[in-house]
């Protein structure tokens, strides 16, 4: 059982890519396939959405699974586990969540499991940059997510031009040397078959 | 390996973000089409996050909704007012009630003033539009129903669910 997170910050597109990545990792019944989503604000606007689409998904209010409700991530991750053996878990954390926090909360409910663990897939909004990254205490959150991410893709890039792509990918590169940057677009499809392969694909 | 994970506060609160939820059940004496409602929740997305702005908010999260009735769903949302607010969904037929469930993440502001812009909100954005809040409860789950249910059945989950401990029964257009 792999478990592949899917983070990034407020609005940048997490449940719609969520939603596309997990009926293509699915394929035609090839995967079973569950999700994990995690939101701050008490109601669960996205688990509703994900729901409807028909998909097995396990919805943690209450808190952030990297931190206030980590012990429920994972004893969550061990019922899926235990109830389902699914192949793959996509977890979509809250938008403030910190990836490698959400790894260790993975991990500790693993620990009487077989996992693995996938790559932490960090979406990057491209129609708003400098909100996100310029801004003094918000600014050092986003940082944190770009530095944990072992895949940046910068997400929307459908709605803005190719200079402004370049811009995002330069802004990010400056925090993360090592990561993965590639473009994504869950509207026109761009970027999901290559975030797919990299998830079948990931070795730890 | 260390696997210690902090168990205080969320990491949320170190980063100035805040968020408060609200689940509603509105109603208007006139049917309301798709179009209609799509309109409506993107306004009322964006009233929220134009209040939270005025109310001292440096960034909008993004602001969500989810709209559930006999006829299908429609979701709105916005992350700020110069981006717009966008829906999904269709409803097969005009309808006179909805449940509404919104999610508000903001930064810069505490939980008390999105409450307030959200609450201000949705209140406004529906009296502008005829409809009544006939029920609305904070902080509801809001998922404590089966989408495969019946039609009957999941309204009457979703009316089960707002009947304890509303923050307001009006009972208007009952």
């Amino acid at each position: 059982m792999k478990i592949t997170q899917i983070a990034g910050f407020l609005g940048c597109g997490k449940t719609t890519l969520v939603l596309k990545l997990s009926r293509q990792l699915a394929g035609d019944n090839e995967r079973k396939v569950a999700l994990v989503v995690n939101e701050i604000g008490e109601i669960p606007v996205d688990g509703k959405v994900i729901e409807e689409s028909g998909m097995l998904v396990k919805d943690i209010g209450g808190g952030c699974i990297c931190c206030e409700v980590a012990a429920t991530f994972a004893k969550t991750i061990y019922r899926i586990y235990k109830d389902f053996s699914p192949d793959h878990i996509l977890v979509e954390p809250t938008g403030v969540a910190v990836p490698h926090q959400v790894k260790l909360a993975a991990r500790m409910g693993g620990r009487d499991a077989k996992i693995s663990m996938g790559p932490a897939i960090v979406l990057f909004d491209a129609t708003r940059p400098a909100e996100l990254l310029d801004m003094e205490m918000l600014g050092q959150l986003v940082t944190t997510q770009v530095k944990d991410a072992d895949i940046i893709a910068i997400s929307k890039v459908d709605a803005v031009d190719d200079a402004a792509v370049g811009d995002s990918s330069q802004r990010v590169r400056a925090y993360n040397a090592k990561a993965e940057i590639l473009n994504l677009s869950s509207f026109t499809g761009l970027g999901i078959d290559q975030l797919v392969d990299r998830i079948l694909d990931w070795k730890e | 390996m260390d696997e210690t994970v902090k168990d205080d506060h969320g990491c949320y609160t170190e980063h100035g973000v805040s968020g408060y939820g609200i689940a509603a059940k509105l109603s208007r004496k006139e049917a309301m089409n798709d179009a209609f409602v799509k309109n409506m929740a993107e306004i009322m997305m964006l009233s929220i996050a134009q209040k939270c702005i005025e109310l001292g908010a440096r960034c909008i999260g993004h602001i969500k909704s989810h709209l559930k009735t006999e006829a299908g769903t429609i979701k709105a949302d916005t992350i700020g007012v110069s981006h717009g607010s966008f829906s999904t969904g269709n409803l097969t037929h005009p309808v006179n009630t909805l449940y509404i469930a919104i999610n508000s993440i903001v930064q810069g502001i505490p939980e008390d003033a999105v409450k307030a812009a959200t609450l201000e909100g949705m209140h406004e954005v529906a009296d502008q539009r005829g409809l009544s809040v006939v029920k609305e409860k904070e902080h509801t789950y809001f998922d404590e129903f089966d989408f495969v249910a019946s039609k009957k059945d999941y309204i009457k989950q979703l009316e089960d669910q707002l009947a304890g401990g509303s923050t307001s029964d009006t009972d208007e257009g009952e």
